[in-house]
């Protein structure tokens, strides 16, 4: 063992807590390097006196205090929940039912648009191309809100497209 | 003499007196290391009592057959921190740590001595982070082993380790400061 690596095990040395594996090798490296061994003796000795002042400087409660939390402690007692009853009262529960319920809105938002479109047929380009060009000719004329209604015939596949008006009167265009 | 998870038991039923007898031989060790984490002894009383509260609350989660120390040491160590993050005193840890002023007894030459040791441990603690102060006062202070310290601090042991070994260095580096302080005091 190098000097290096003992030095880095040399904190967890003075207090045993070096697997006996190795303690045999790094007993062995400090015999031989002094410099090892001094720093080796100076983290014992740091140690037992952190110890000792930690020992002294022991904090302990004046008696009236010590019996004043006991009691408070005792009086602040809530009822324990059972984990029979899960929500609202258990958090890790609360926060998963929020998770999932926001997961399902986002995918019912997702999903739920594309579905009416097959379903209403207006997914195809050659519909919403028409459409964006009427209407985009129709808001160059005027500045008047707009509402186009479109009926489609499913046998013969004819569009009637009617601009309405914000009072919905029907719009004629040229 | 009644043992530990038969004292819970009791607790439990309902016999109060029991919980005193429970905690009676942590009561120290509890308030010294909410005190060492805090730095305040008012602030280490609270924090106490807010974890006698939690542990009175939630005695009935606790496994019997696991370590009562250890559990009510971990509360007391959460409730430390809890109290730390929200006074946002992190940062001004440092700072109360280095006022000195706390009753020690009547006696004036044991009041100084144990004002001289407390500026000691100050220093010796000032540079470690909340982690590293918990692990060293769990395992040189209160003597826990590496296994009991991670538990409490909910951490790995290899991480025990490190902030052991981190903690140790620091303090030597401030130990060694202060004895050559005190050999240079006496040369005068």
């Amino acid at each position: 063992m190098n000097c290096k690596k003992v030095r880095r095990l040399l904190p967890l040395m003075a207090g045993s807590e070096i697997p006996k594996s190795k303690i045999l090798s790094l007993k062995a490296h400090l015999e031989e390097c002094s410099k090892c061994r001094q720093e080796y003796d100076s983290y014992v000795l740091s140690l037992e006196k952190a110890k000792e002042w930690l020992a002294k400087d022991r904090k302990d409660w004046e008696e009236s205090d010590w019996q004043q939390a006991l009691q408070r402690a005792i009086k602040d007692k809530k009822p324990e929940v059972t984990p029979l009853v899960p929500w609202p009262f258990k958090k890790v529960w609360a926060y998963s039912f929020i998770g999932m319920l926001v997961a399902a809105l986002t995918l019912l938002f997702i999903i739920r648009p594309s579905i009416m479109q097959k379903k209403m047929g207006l997914g195809s380009e050659k519909f919403t191309q028409e459409q964006a060009q009427l209407l985009r000719s129709f808001q160059e004329e005027s500045e008047q809100d707009v509402v186009s209604m479109t009926l489609v015939s499913k046998e013969t596949g004819l569009k009637i497209v009617w601009f309405l008006n914000k009072n919905f009167e029907l719009e004629v265009k040229e | 003499m009644k043992s530990e998870d038969e004292l819970v038991e009791e607790v439990l039923c309902g016999n109060h007196s029991s919980f005193e007898l429970l905690l009676e031989p942590y009561r120290q060790g509890l308030l010294s290391m909410a005190y060492r984490l805090t730095g305040n002894l008012e602030e280490a009383k609270e924090v106490c009592q807010e974890a006698l509260i939690k542990v009175y609350r939630h005695l009935s989660r606790f496994k019997k057959g696991r370590s009562f120390k250890s559990w009510i040491y971990r509360i007391t160590v959460n409730s430390a921190y809890d109290s730390l993050r929200k006074k946002k005193k992190y940062e001004d840890l440092v700072e109360s740590q280095k006022k000195v002023g706390l009753s020690a007894g009547h006696d004036p030459e044991r009041q100084l001595m144990n004002t001289e040791i407390k500026a000691k441990i100050e220093t010796c603690l000032k540079d470690l982070s909340p982690k590293e102060k918990a692990t060293f006062l769990l395992r040189d202070g209160e003597g826990f082993s590496i296994q009991e310290a991670s538990e409490i601090l909910k951490c790995s042991s290899i991480s025990i380790r490190t902030h052991l070994s981190r903690a140790r260095k620091k303090i030597r580096e401030q130990f060694e400061k202060i004895n050559f302080a005190e050999t240079k005091e006496v040369r005068r």
